[in-house]
């Protein structure tokens, strides 16, 4: 057995309440493929750095925003390849990324943006008292 | 004296998702910095330059940069 992570972009156009749905399915393929769900976070709304498209049928989609989650998983290795083509088949999923990764998460959007706020907060704290300096 | 980033800040693994790390290793053209300038050992380098590639496959980084 291996520790997988599946990382996934769901097009923008999937309105909130409908993601939920979208991991089920995702999820369900990966439990259909032999994984066993380790740890997971749910997708989070992201601007993209380029422009990405994704054809349905005839209808082209350009977005330049998506959903970002994943889920990490243990599988066997020869299960992957499988998965992976089931997630692939998801109208849903713009983009997807299967890795080895360790077992231990270290490393969660939650964390990287309270991470951030605490950074931002300490700024417009420090700032007053400069500007009250600048008076006296 | 050279600095590994990722030891004094115990990052035992690098991950694609933690862009906040991972710019700090990009030029202003958003190309990755090479050893001589980012100071990370070999065997980080390899895995920075590993989990740059993938960040920029899944849109978190970009490809290039003016």
């Amino acid at each position: 057995m291996q520790v997988y992570e599946l990382g996934y972009l769901i097009l923008p156009s999937i309105p909130e309440d409908g993601l939920s749905g979208v991991v089920e399915k995702i999820k369900g393929i990966i439990g259909k493929g032999g994984g066993q769900e380790l740890d997971s976070e749910s997708p989070v709304r992201q601007d993209l750095a380029y422009t990405m498209g994704k054809t349905i049928g005839a209808s082209r989609y350009v977005v330049n925003d998506a959903y970002i989650g994943w889920v990490k998983f243990e599988a066997e290795p020869d299960a992957t390849a499988a998965i992976k083509e089931g997630v692939e088949k998801v109208d849903e999923v713009l983009r997807l990324l299967i890795i080895k990764a360790p077992r231990k998460t270290s490393f969660t959007f939650a964390q990287a943006r309270q991470k951030v706020e605490a950074k931002n907060e300490t700024v417009t704290e420090g700032a007053p008292e400069e500007a009250a300096a600048v008076i006296e | 004296m050279k600095k590994n980033y990722f030891k004094e800040n115990k990052i035992e693994y690098i991950d694609y998702k933690d862009v906040g790390t991972l710019k700090k290793f990009l030029t202003p053209h958003a190309r990755i910095q090479s050893k001589k300038r980012s100071g990370v050992p070999s065997v980080n380098q390899r895995e920075l330059a590993v989990a740059i590639k993938r960040a920029r496959y899944m849109g978190l980084l970009p490809y290039v940069s003016r």
